[in-house]
């Protein structure tokens, strides 16, 4: 056991100056470095994605995404309702009529193609084989992205990393070491999230690659129109699940309680509180990206969607001003190390 | 004890500590700021700001008063923090590093507010939490807190070779830390806390959990340190520990400074200080009768509006009038319902001195 107390205080050397730039660099990779542990919520997260990813793949494997054989009503496939369609022969006017097309042809309009039934050329007949789509990517779209995807992946998997650079160390009280450095308050907090949003984005975006891959050709089509409302909304999420972690002393329950009742009860409701909700300016991306590629982009079902600009000056405007918020109210904030 | 202001009720001393003064503490501790000898003298850099100056400062927790009026200035020296659980040591140590805010009253650190960055610049803090990141090895702890405070890899290194050894770590810090004992573990605390060459050590109960060796060997670095300049802050809840360490102590009762000083002086202080003590008993007329017959009870009030009575006993020397009362009782017989100090300072620091918990 060597004597202690005796030898010199630590040296100091002139040209050692500490730099609370190399500082706030360390102290980045080092969040990010621990947030590489996997945690509980992540495990979670992760089995929903696995979940989700093999549903999709069931599903393109079995039937695909085409509408023919996906649900129209309870227990009616649009295939079915054409076939029913098809019994309407008696109807008195010839096609064109527009009482005819408005009626019977509703709600396939731009999808099935109506024809003269060569015995009376006063009825119109609706064969399966006339369907001019079947709108698989855009059921894909609907239903895997904007639906299981971003209502719960890509939430869940930011809120799992990006809650965690505070949360995860408050739990384990190590937050005390960082927070006794000689490093700007605001600067920890910007730190921690620039240590955890590579996570947050490796982790939505591998995760929206694996479903991609699942759906097969319509998944490489939806990664190419998608991924730039992916990667927006996971940074502005990012930036909100970072100050809730900043914030409460149970940021996963509150995020979840956000993500669950905010995100997806709110943004589904009609009126303009849903422009509120960050995902309804993702989904407001995807549904300008589904329709500037050709894509009837009203099958998304995203009503009232913003347009490209004002999407991405509210997600932008969402993450640099709630990190702006996180890093003044973190400053002001008190950390009690026994608590 | 030769003091003007005996009179003065102990809670409402205005500490003024300067350990690089060579003028003897008073007690109470006059306006001017006059400081006590220092067996540690200061070399630090000269400054007329102090180390650390707590100015009249309050903290509320919801309606807890954690702190109240606490007003402390250090430049130098051992300064022992002794005080109850919840007596307020641990809230002044958080202030005194920034982590908490004052509600009222300011902290300043070399003339910074304890809250800026910079102030930590000053400040080694080695906290009471045994929280740590576990998966590390001490040495690699150690080297991570040297980088976040801002040093290169090279001088990271440097100084965390540096404190292992002061710390007596070096040979035994490639280990994880969830394999390492509390002694080890308080050890590489305060490694880190030396890191930065501060001038001012905040250590939290620094020496719980540590074996009388190693107690002994920690106890030579804090002498070591304040050797060197260094200015401690030690909080402990064993008087017995701090007295080896330094003769200066900082009470604290019920969030308040209820003393500084040398231990002496407030031993002496208390052998003049006037107890008020509530005792309530059978028979309490022929037990005042009883007890005004001590040569240390200076009054007795007796109060028959309750039931059973309860008498209000003034006395000087608290140590022998509790000896000389106990010895009464068990002779006497008498059944005593309850005693209640109405002095809670004084009680604390009585607590303390007579080397309990602050809770007689």
């Amino acid at each position: 056991m060597p004597a202690i107390g005796e030898s010199n205080p630590v040296a100091e050397d002139p040209h050692a100056a500490p730099s609370v730039v190399t500082a706030f660099c360390v102290l980045t990779v080092e969040s990010f470095r621990r947030h590489g542990q996997v945690r509980q919520m992540v495990w979670v997260s992760a089995g929903l994605l696995a979940l989700v990813v093999a549903s999709v793949l069931v599903v393109s494997l079995r039937t695909g995404w085409g509408l023919p054989d996906r649900r129209l009503q309870r227990g009616v496939s649009h295939r079915q309702h054409a076939d029913r369609l098809d019994m309407v022969r008696a109807l008195p006017l010839p096609i064109g009529g527009p009482g005819v097309m408005l009626a019977a042809v509703g709600p396939f309009q731009g999808i099935v193609r109506p024809q003269d039934d060569p015995e009376d050329p006063r009825r119109v007949t609706f064969p399966f084989s006339n369907f001019l789509n079947d709108w698989a990517f855009m059921n894909y779209s609907r239903w895997v992205v904007l639906g299981a995807f971003l209502g719960f992946v890509l939430p869940l998997f930011t809120l799992s990393y990006a809650s965690a650079a505070f949360g995860a160390e408050r739990e384990s009280r190590s937050l005390v070491w960082v927070m006794t450095r000689p490093i700007p308050r605001p600067a920890i907090y910007l730190a921690k999230f620039f240590g955890a949003l590579p996570w947050c984005l490796v982790f939505t975006v591998g995760g929206f690659v694996a479903l991609c891959f699942a759906g097969g050709e319509l998944g490489r089509r939806a990664l190419e129109l998608y991924w730039p409302a992916t990667i927006g909304g996971t940074i502005a999420f990012a930036a909100l699940f970072h100050l809730i972690g900043a914030l409460f002393k149970r940021p996963v329950v509150v995020g979840l309680v956000y993500v669950f009742f905010f995100e997806a009860l709110v943004a589904a409701l009609p009126g303009s509180l849903k422009q509120l909700s960050i995902t309804f300016y993702a989904r407001s991306l995807m549904y300008n990206a589904a329709s500037s590629a050709g894509y009837p982009a009203g099958m998304l079902d995203v009503p009232q969607a913003a347009s490209p600009a004002v999407a991405w000056a509210f997600l932008g405007s969402v993450t640099f001003g709630l990190t702006a918020l996180g890093m003044w109210l973190f400053a002001r904030s008190e950390y009690r190390d026994d608590v | 004890m030769n003091n003007p202001e005996l009179g003065t009720p102990i809670t409402d001393i205005d500490s003024r500590v300067s350990h690089a003064q060579a003028e003897p503490l008073p007690f109470p501790f006059p306006e001017s700021g006059a400081g006590r000898a220092s067996e540690f003298p200061s070399n630090a850099v000269p400054t007329s700001e102090p180390l650390l100056l707590f100015e009249q400062v309050s903290k509320w927790y919801g309606n807890v008063l954690a702190l109240n009026h606490v007003t402390l200035e250090l430049r130098g020296g051992i300064t022992g923090l002794v005080g109850a659980n919840g007596a307020g040591k641990s809230t002044l140590l958080r202030m005194a590093n920034g982590q908490i805010i004052p509600t009222l009253g300011r902290v300043m650190v070399r003339g910074i507010d304890a809250r800026d960055w910079q102030a930590r610049r000053y400040v080694g803090y080695c906290p009471d939490i045994d929280a740590f990141y576990e998966d590390f090895s001490g040495r690699r702890f150690v080297r991570l807190m040297a980088r976040l405070c801002g040093y290169s890899r090279t001088e990271a290194t440097r100084r965390t070779e540096e404190v292992l050894e002061r710390v007596g770590m070096r040979d035994r810090a490639d280990r994880k830390l969830r394999g390492y004992s509390k002694g080890m573990r308080q050890r590489v605390k305060i490694a880190q806390a030396l890191l930065h060459d501060p001038e001012l050590l905040i250590l939290d109960e620094p020496l719980s959990g540590i074996d009388p060796i190693g107690r002994q060997e920690l106890l030579e670095l804090f002498q070591g340190l304040a050797r060197q300049g260094k200015c401690l802050l030690i909080s402990s809840h064993e008087l017995e520990a701090l007295e080896k360490l330094t003769n200066h102590v900082v009470i604290m009762a019920r969030g308040r400074v209820a003393a500084v000083g040398t231990l002496s002086q407030i031993r002496d202080l208390l052998e003049d200080h006037p107890l008020s003590v509530r005792i309530t008993a059978e028979k309490a007329r022929a037990l005042a009768r009883q007890l005004l017959g001590l040569p240390e009870v200076l009054a007795v009030e007796v109060d028959e509006s309750t039931e059973p009575s309860s008498l209000v006993v003034k006395a000087h020397n608290p140590k022998r009038f509790f000896e000389s009362f106990a010895n009464l009782v068990v002779e006497e017989q008498i059944e005593v319902k309850k005693l209640e100090p109405l002095d809670e300072s004084a009680h604390a620091i009585l607590g303390y001195l007579l080397g309990g918990s602050g809770k007689t």
